[in-house]
């Protein structure tokens, strides 16, 4: 019997390093991510308590109202009131005014309310921005654009702006201030304590060596023990010290809205406008105005804030075991004895590794970790939303395979009757299927066909037409697409010139699905029979003629050599241009993305444009990594089933 | 004499043939000339009468422009930033070049000379890698490259993607092209005292001189060439590269096709001359890969 794992090889010294560097690796990893936590919980309260000063000054402007001499005063009250804001803005989009400023230069003459200036054309800018951003919400019932706008101005001053609601419910102008988020102090968290997480437990494990358990089992599990143990404790440890963070930069968030809602009353009740009581519940919002919820009318919810907090702490836990079992690996590794075998490999073949290196590595960081992390993006929703989620949030299985898969709805009944639906998978791999067989089936035969008329004996002028019919190779593919489209212009183009020549009428190339089709087939095939002729046309010289003689003395007609002799001749050379050529088709990008663009309605489009738009246009990146996955899976079957038949041919 | 002249006769309607199917397939590229040397933007030749006759009709699709002016060409280069547009291109497809060279002999020369742990699988990796469909690519190279390292609209992201994309095709082109250097060159080179680094860059890259050029040409084709990456990666119109930027032209809404026509002129013919040069050693590559693989 074979034990399994080397344990003879196990000794001290390596399970001590092995020790060392996961622990380095799961606790350095973990107070980095720790300290940068807490640098944005700071971040994050300070801009939140701007943003709810924010809502105070919009609730005032909205309790006044945009018309007369109150906003301002109203303003200049709030202002002087608060420190930490200021200067501050007003704009009415109604005749387009400054109904409140409290910016030094707008005094005297320049005071408000008045008409805004040119220079002042930003301000109006961004507020008819945020407008059309929170009407857009509003009209989709979701929270997709930004409803406030927050900018930081320089090391502590944010400028702020919101959209104002007047008495009826439409979007009259904006607030826009800025302001000096309260100075917190970040919770730096030791790191020599994180040390201490590193430093004890090798020693423990050097003292455990020394006493004499140094058996290669009893220090692997001394080890392993370890390892976890430190890696649970350090969680425990630093998780607490998230919490406190964290409940401290609430308390300062809740101080801020205490403080606010008796400012804004007494505010409102200088200028003389009765409010019945002022409501704090939409001041503490995120970027997409959602009530972040913390603080009830009551103060903090200390009840939802420790679920938050569970919340947070639990996506960081897993984290942290993500990191363990790295740690441990690290350690399996080392205290194994494979890293000192790898490392004598490596010794040994220097030179040859030192030669691949260069090109490896691009290749891991450019083309493998790419791939395999664009197979982990197909198992999420991420999309231009949600890119700073980490994925375990936006985790979604296989639900994007589902949709693409299991959507057989390729007809389907509108109040038109019944009509394609172009944006359904199967619709668009039939299209793509249809366009690989019709191009490839074109430049096979024009290929062919020109081949064999220019390999006639004694023709003249061979040479130069070979050179002038390979032109559609040589030219980049982008540009003959942009050609072609012109030339498919339906007012301009010339292929309309042409059919009205002849007494046809203009026709719009991209107003149904044939005829688009028409002008992406005719642009590719264009473009690709030179290359199957080059190819055949090489086959076709290699062929010796006495086979053919032969086969004239043995009274064969034209028809039959060709059946016979030059086929079977030229096959060899064929088939795998042929297999080249669907792949290339397969993934012909430009044409389509620059011919037809789809048109109409998408119903021409092919897999890997499809794929593009999703992911490009409709920033859906998840799906369009499953959609990209489901065609690499597609390739690989063709690519398995090409290799079969190529050995197949080399066997004849 | 007789039968030659007989033959000569048969060829008449091949000849035929011949000349009106050359003349179709050229037409797209008399046109683009034609329109570049028309001096105007619009994509008609020529203006067709509001009750046309058959000749206007015929004048309209001859490829011969109505007077003739360099002046697309002059103002594509100098008023507008197509010129910018051609440098991005030029140092993205030389830096490419240079790269991809680099990249590719280093690795190849391993691959073809050292036998080591993990050569088969790094072999066998670079050849599935050219299965990965493009698009699945994209998206997390755009994550990686414009969001996570900042590289958007730079020369560098662009280079770096380009130089590995073109990888594995030259690796294998040139491992096969050393595989024909005897060893004992090396070995009468070493005996000389001359190190490795000396046998790599004195003997082993000057006789694998055909191989390197075509792993050159190659690199430099994509760089040139390419089109989506750029228009992904490229976000300032500055920053474009030609290709982007012929697209910006006549994409949309905008409708410059005589700058469109003059631009693909100055940015086709560097790479057609190059391609029917080189069009022998791409097939045979092609095919060769193609039936490996």
């Amino acid at each position: 019997m074979k034990v399994p794992v080397r344990l003879q090889s196990v000794t001290l010294r390596r399970v001590v390093i092995g020790l060392l560097a996961g622990l380095l690796l799961a606790v350095g990893l973990g107070w980095w991510m720790q300290v940068s936590a807490l640098e944005e919980m700071v971040r994050d309260a300070g801009s939140r308590a701007s943003v709810i000063s924010l809502g105070a000054v919009r609730a005032t402007v909205e309790a006044v109202g945009l018309e007369g001499q109150e906003t301002q005063a109203a303003m200049v009250a709030y202002d002087e009131a608060n420190p930490e804001v200021g200067p501050i803005r007003v704009v009415r989009f109604g005749g387009i005014r400054m109904m409140a400023s409290t910016a030094p230069e707008d005094s005297g003459d320049q005071a408000a309310p008045r008409k805004m200036t040119r220079e002042e054309k930003p301000f109006y800018d961004l507020g008819q921005s945020l407008r059309a951003n929170l009407e857009s919400n509003a009209g989709e019932a979701r929270a997709w654009k930004e409803e406030i706008d927050v900018q930081t101005l320089d090391a502590d001053r944010l400028a702020l702006a919101a959209p104002v609601v007047d008495a009826v419910g439409t979007v009259a102008g904006a607030v826009l201030l800025e302001a000096e988020p309260p100075a917190l102090r970040a919770l730096r968290p030791s790191l020599l304590g994180a040390l201490a997480f590193v430093g004890v437990p090798v020693l423990l494990l050097l003292g455990l060596g020394r006493l004499g358990a140094d058996r290669p089992f009893a220090l692997l599990v001394a080890s392993l023990v370890l390892l976890v143990a430190t890696l649970f404790a350090y969680g425990v440890y630093s998780g607490g010290a998230i919490r406190d963070g964290r409940r401290a930069a609430e308390g300062v968030v809740g101080e801020r809205l205490a403080q606010e809602v008796e400012r804004v009353s007494s505010v409102l009740v200088e200028v003389g406008v009765p409010a019945a009581d002022v409501d704090p519940t939409d001041w503490d919002i995120d970027r997409f105005g959602q009530p972040v919820g913390l603080h009830g009318s009551g103060g903090l919810d200390p009840v939802r804030l420790e679920a938050a907090i569970d919340t947070a702490l639990a996506s960081r836990r897993k984290l942290l075991m993500v990191l363990g079992v790295g740690a441990l690996m690290l350690l399996g590794f080392v205290g194994l004895g494979s890293a000192d075998r790898l490392a004598e490999i490596v010794v040994r073949h220097h030179l040859a590794y030192g030669y691949v290196t260069p090109a490896m590595a691009t290749m891991l960081l450019l083309v493998f970790f790419p791939f395999f992390y664009g197979i982990t993006l197909s198992f999420t929703n991420q999309s231009i939303y949600n890119t700073d989620q980490p994925l375990s949030e936006i985790w979604v299985g296989f639900e994007n395979y589902k949709t693409i898969l299991t959507d057989f709805e390729v007809y389907r009944e509108t109040e038109l009757g019944t009509t394609p639906n172009y944006q359904n998978f199967y619709w668009t791999l039939g299209f793509t299927i249809i366009w690989t067989v019709t191009n490839v089936a074109v430049g096979v035969s024009v290929g062919l066909l020109l081949a064999l008329i220019l390999n006639a004996k004694g023709l003249a002028l061979r040479p130069i037409y070979r050179v002038l019919l390979i032109l559609p190779w040589a030219m980049p593919n982008y540009i003959t697409a942009l050609i072609w489209k012109g030339m498919f212009h339906s007012q301009f183009g010339v292929i309309n010139q042409v059919i009205q020549m002849f007494g046809g009428s203009a026709i719009s190339w991209f107003d149904t699905p044939f005829r688009a089709f028409i002008t992406v087939l005719s642009t590719n095939g264009w473009l690709s029979f030179p290359f199957m002729m080059v190819i055949s046309l090489g086959a076709l010289q290699s062929i010796p003629s006495d086979l053919y003689e032969a086969a004239r003395v043995d009274g064969a007609g034209k028809l039959q050599q060709f059946r016979f002799i030059t086929l079977p001749s030229i096959k060899p050379a064929l088939v795998p241009a042929v297999i080249l050529s669907v792949v290339w088709t397969f993934n012909m990008f430009n044409i389509i993305y620059l011919v037809s663009e789809g048109q109409p309605g998408g119903s021409t489009e092919i897999l890997i444009t499809e794929a593009y738009k999703i992911a490009f246009e409709q920033y859906r990146y998840g799906y369009a990594a499953a959609y990209s996955t489901v065609i690499f899976l597609i390739l690989l079957v063709y690519g398995v089933w090409q290799n079969r038949v190529t050995r197949a041919t080399e066997g004849i | 004499m007789s039968i030659k002249s007989s033959e000569r006769v048969s060829q008449l309607p091949i000849q035929i043939f011949l000349i009106v199917f050359t003349i179709l397939t050229l037409y797209p590229i008399l046109w683009v000339f034609c329109i570049a040397l028309s001096g105007e933007q619009s994509l008609a030749i020529a203006e067709v009468p509001s009750n046309p006759t058959v000749l206007d009709r015929l004048r309209a699709i001859l490829p011969w422009p109505e007077q003739f002016s360099w002046d697309n060409f002059r103002s594509v280069m100098t008023e507008q930033p197509f010129g910018r547009w051609v440098l991005n291109s030029a140092v993205v497809a030389g830096a490419t070049t240079i790269a991809g060279v680099f990249l590719a002999t280093t690795a190849g020369y391993a691959f073809s000379r050292f036998r080591f742990p993990g050569r088969r699988t790094g072999l066998m990796s670079f050849l599935v890698s050219q299965m990965f469909p493009g698009t699945l690519m994209l998206i997390p190279l755009y994550i990686i490259v414009v969001q996570w390292l900042g590289l958007g609209s730079t020369w560098i992201g662009l280079i770096l993607v380009y130089a590995t994309t073109s990888i594995p095709f030259c690796v294998w082109m040139l491992k096969g092209y050393f595989d024909t250097i005897p060893l004992e060159l090396e070995e009468s080179a070493r005996i000389d005292g001359a190190t490795p680094l000396q046998i790599f860059t004195r003997i082993i890259l000057p006789l694998a001189k055909p191989a390197v050029a075509v792993t050159a040409l190659f690199s430099f084709m994509t760089g040139w060439n390419e089109f989506i990456l750029a228009a992904t990666f490229m976000d300032e119109e500055l920053m474009y590269t030609a290709p982007v930027g012929l697209r910006f032209f006549v994409g949309g809404y905008s409708q410059q096709w005589g700058y469109f026509a003059a631009g693909s002129i100055i940015v086709s013919i560097p790479v057609v001359l190059l391609f029917l040069f080189l069009q022998k050693y791409l097939v045979s590559g092609l095919t060769a890969g193609a039936v490996k693989g």
